[in-house]
């Protein structure tokens, strides 16, 4: 759960949150004969943009999915090119099985399992990682656990090996749980410096309330204080077992060998005889006031939030709100950016993005501003969310969104870890596979009018939460100007352990 | 030329050594064949095909960068960077996301001392269109006073993100400037709000002419395309733009050799931990003898966890929350690094003290076989990693022709990688690390006037 600092600035880039890049995925283009060379010329340059020649269709892989014996899952998706394969193993369960007052277990379970298992410490699992090549990472998310490394493909089936004893056999020795304990409150710490981090973490509370979501992944340095080793044992014992488990393994690798060796590492991983214990909801009242402001003075920059709350990931309505965000703020040329970035100057990058879960979801919209202008971002926010209900999308601008959606979503699988990742986005929640190949029909299909319906139905006004971590000394004034309801909350009396945030919030 | 195919193949022995059984596999590592030729005017253009995706990236990287920042206007040729995606004679503002977002490509750009990169992947049928629109902003960018007056606000909120609002920003930030004396490597990227108040637009069109020119770029075109067809395209769009008569400017300055260690405190409102960070000169990237054997240098103290400097500070002694080292290449004078975050409880002194302990035991205590083994077989994976997307393969063939001077390096790097022994990381850590002069940061939380968030729900 390190959250690492880049060293240095050392190369600045245009657009803050930026996607890698990738490719592969076999296509052959049609040979094209060479059109006659253009005198070089100013009078022979274009005054405007050519036109594109006929569009590639996307190739997209296959993946091959059987049970073993034990209840895991195998999911494999071969790629040819590089001998590399990103092995990854995943829990249906996260950071929502958190027990009361326990926030961060799941996170720091998982964070545990490469720091000693089945005779090895952890300067030796380490060690092994990485003469393999790769680095054996382990966290929890929501809904999810996941242990993945990538290596090249002679070094699989030692790299397999290696996951396989974290996964089923890990020590969680004192010594190492109290390093880790140690460890997460100082990452804690460094997190909650940062002003959007901070908004986030309120965020899920505004929205989530006291549910099983509203919580601390990571925890709070008061809750991972409380963690025993009693208590880590447990959540493994409990959720860590193969019919609540996916292998999924990508690149060079047969649907064969992926079989074969998935039967060599977790074959013998008995399944206990209790079932899985069910997943908690994550979502219950709120009390957390509608608009939230966090005194965190002295901050450099003001973290500015809205959120509503959306359907969970596999509800009927899924590509619809996908392709709503994308419209609202899921790229660069998307309207929060275009409106507040491009239009305003008023961030380096406004974005909004949808966290979709097992029984609910949320919307959520951030930026970091200059504290002056905290309180007309937040209007902005607001203004965008309810276009989006009011006015319908235009042809154009749908189409637009569509595309960067769809190249973006190929770019994705270009590469053995980003298959992974996408692969378990399915296997989690039990969406078929071969949904996959079905992304692109399933965007197109999205239209003006269903949007709008949406977000009448998702996004009213009257719903919307919003949350402002910085120096309120600077926005205050403006925020209740428009925003009476607002109440300030200074940094020091935040608890995130509780449904509220606070024990005593001072009214003003 | 095309590279000859077997050339450069690079072996290398895996040894998967330290706690499991030693087994040994060969992995070889396809040279990435490219092909390089240069234009009348003085492009220079290099490009690799590769079809596993129907996508191909463009860039164009300037031989410009933070070095080449006009006096008292730091951060401006990353604030020009910015302006590169407003108008040109033939493209209104943003039109480039037009012709990559909007067409399921993507773009960015980065500025870095010595280089501006921007890049751009698309379908690949959208080939012929970026390679005219990269050509126009070459040779027709007209950016007006409005444009210029927010897109400069958009870099001031940069810099409050990345420097005022990142509790270990303001450290980050001030390694250049307290590393270097003369060399213009000295002023840090982003620049300060009060030299970013000043630039203007004669300042815009007078940087365009002096540094964008034909003679001072370099294009990369990777991924799916027909070679034959990308000549055409790149000899109608790009041919005609002229060479200017005027020189390129150079940097002349050349930084001394450090007479003595010096040290520097600096305070931070925000950062909840004390850091300490301690830097040495190295040589130019193009010196590659040197240069590789400080990458593995580098990797053997701080890449992964079971890395020197992770084990020590971070592991054995806690004293440290994150502990890092690294040797950046630069086209002038590199730098090598080392930094502790402290773990809570802990003074940078702490972490000083062990820093230099394991450089020196590195520096001249023998280094087990399967170390060395283990970051080779790191650098060489982390490589493959890169090469799975036509993006990667034009930054990997970049930052070889711009940074290490010759875009045959994107190969033979990898050949002397696996070359590079013991004795070599001795050598080169005595030559420039143990055995020169160093500047160490002490970065410290200030006492606070008021209460912050740093404690979260402590009790």
């Amino acid at each position: 759960m390190n959250h690492a600092i880049g060293l240095r600035a050392g190369k600045i880039l245009r657009v803050a949150i930026y996607a890698a890049m990738a490719a592969t995925a076999g296509s052959v283009l049609a040979a094209t004969a060479p059109a006659t060379p253009a005198a070089a010329t100013a009078a022979g340059f274009p005054t405007q943009p050519p036109a594109p020649g006929a569009a590639p269709a996307l190739n997209l892989p296959t993946p091959s999915t059987q049970t073993l014996a034990n209840g895991l899952q195998v999911i494999s998706a071969h790629r040819a090119g590089l001998p590399l394969v990103t092995a990854q193993l995943v829990l249906r369960s996260g950071g929502e099985m958190d027990p009361p007052q326990l926030a961060g277990l799941a996170d720091l379970t998982a964070n545990l399992l490469t720091k000693g298992a089945a005779g090895k410490t952890a300067p030796q699992i380490a060690s092994a990682a990485e003469a393999l090549g790769g680095s054996l990472s382990a966290a929890a998310g929501w809904d999810e656990s996941a242990v993945d490394i990538t290596v090249t493909t002679p070094m699989l089936p030692q790299a397999l090996k290696l996951l396989a004893s974290v996964v089923r056999q890990p020590d969680f020795t004192a010594p190492e749980l109290q390093r880790a304990q140690t460890q997460a409150v100082d990452d804690l710490q460094l997190l909650l410096s940062r002003p959007t981090a901070l908004a986030a973490l309120a965020m899920d509370r505004s929205v989530f309330g006291a549910g099983a979501y509203g919580h601390s992944r990571m925890g709070t340095p008061a809750s991972i204080a409380r963690i025993s080793r009693a208590d880590v044992q447990r959540l493994h014992a409990t959720l860590y077992r193969p019919d609540n488990a996916i292998l999924i393994l990508t690149g060079d690798i047969t649907p064969a060998r992926a079989q074969q060796l998935a039967q060599a590492s977790f074959g013998d991983w008995p399944r206990p005889a209790t079932p899985v214990p069910p997943a908690p909801a994550g979502i219950a009242a709120s009390n957390v006031p509608a608009v939230l402001l966090i005194d965190q003075h002295g901050a450099g920059q003001a973290g500015v939030m809205a959120a509503h709350v959306a359907p969970p990931r596999r509800a009927a309505e899924y590509y619809v709100g996908m392709v709503a965000n994308a419209v609202l703020g899921g790229s660069y040329s998307a309207r929060l950016n275009e409106e507040i970035r491009i239009k305003r100057g008023l961030s380096y990058g406004a974005t909004s993005g949808l966290q979709l879960r097992r029984n609910t979801g949320m919307w959520r919209a951030a930026v970091q501003t200059k504290n002056p202008s905290a309180a007309q971002v937040v209007e902005l926010l607001l203004g965008e969310f309810k276009r989006l209900g009011t006015t319908r999308v235009a042809a154009p601008e749908l189409a637009a969104r569509k595309a960067t959606m769809i190249g973006s979503y190929g770019r994705s699988l270009e590469t053995t870890s980003g298959l992974a990742n996408q692969l378990a986005g399915l296997a989690v929640y039990d969406i078929k596979l071969d949904e996959i190949s079905r992304y692109v029909q399933r965007v197109q299909a999205v239209t003006p009018r269903q949007i709008e319906q949406y977000a009448r139905a998702h996004l009213a006004a009257k719903n919307s939460k919003v949350v402002v971590v910085g120096d309120v000394a600077q926005f205050g004034a403006a925020m209740r100007q428009a925003h009476p309801q607002a109440q300030v909350l200074p940094s020091s009396a935040l608890d995130l352990d509780r449904p509220d945030l606070r024990s005593a919030l001072p009214t003003n | 030329m095309r590279m000859a195919p077997a050339a450069l193949f690079a072996t290398l022995t895996l040894c998967a050594g330290v706690v499991t059984p030693v087994v040994a596999a060969e992995l070889t590592i396809p040279p990435i064949q490219y092909h390089e030729r240069t234009l009348p005017n003085g492009l220079q253009v290099i490009s690799v095909e590769d079809h596993a995706s129907p996508n191909v990236a463009v860039q164009m990287w300037y031989h410009v960068g933070s070095r080449d920042d006009p006096q008292h206007r730091s951060g401006f040729a990353h604030l020009f960077e910015h302006l590169m995606f407003k108008s040109t004679k033939h493209l209104h503002a943003e039109q480039f996301d037009r012709l990559t977002e909007d067409v399921g490509g993507a773009n960015n750009a980065s500025t870095g001392d010595d280089a501006t990169n921007y890049f751009e992947v698309v379908p690949s049928n959208h080939l012929n269109t970026l390679l005219w629109a990269e050509a126009e902003r070459l040779s027709g960018l007209t950016v007006d006073e409005k444009n210029f007056q927010s897109e400069r606000a958009v870099v001031e909120e940069e810099y409050r993100q990345s420097v005022l609002a990142n509790p270990y920003g303001k450290l980050f930030n001030e390694i250049d400037p307290k590393s270097y004396t003369v060399h213009p490597y000295r002023r840090p990227t982003i620049g300060s709000i009060e030299d970013l108040e000043a630039a203007s637009l004669p300042d815009v069109i007078a940087f365009h002419q002096t540094f964008y020119r034909p003679d001072n770029a370099t294009l990369i075109v990777a991924g799916d395309f027909n070679p034959q067809q990308l000549e055409v395209w790149v000899d109608q769009y790009f041919g005609w733009i002229p060479k200017p008569a005027t020189p390129i400017p150079q940097i002349t300055a050349r930084e001394p050799v450090r007479k003595k260690d010096l040290r520097y405190t600096i305070t931070s409102e925000t950062a909840p931990l004390p850091a300490v960070a301690m830097t040495w000169l190295l040589p130019p990237a193009a010196d590659s003898a040197d240069s590789i054997a400080l990458q593995v240098a580098a990797a053997l103290l701080a890449q992964g966890e079971s890395s020197r400097l992770y084990q020590s500070l971070v592991y054995r002694h806690q004293v440290a929350q994150q502990a890092g080292a690294e040797a950046e290449p630069r086209v002038g004078p590199g730098l090598f690094t080392a930094y502790a975050i402290l773990a809570s409880g802990h003074q940078p002194a702490e972490a000083e003290k062990l820093l230099h302990q394991e450089i020196i035991w590195l520096a001249t205590q023998p280094i087990p076989a399967a170390e060395l083994a283990k970051v080779k077989t790191q650098l060489l994976t982390s490589e493959l990693k890169q090469r799975q997307t036509a993006q990667g393969l034009a930054f990997a063939l970049g930052q070889a022709t711009l940074i290490g001077g010759n875009p045959q390096r994107v190969n033979s790097d990898l050949v002397a990688l696996q070359k590079v022994s013991a004795d070599d990381v001795h050598r080169v850590l005595q030559k420039y690390v143990t055995g020169a002069r160093s500047v160490t940061i002490d970065y410290l939380p200030q006492a606070k006037a008021a209460p912050t968030a740093a404690r979260g729900a402590a009790k």
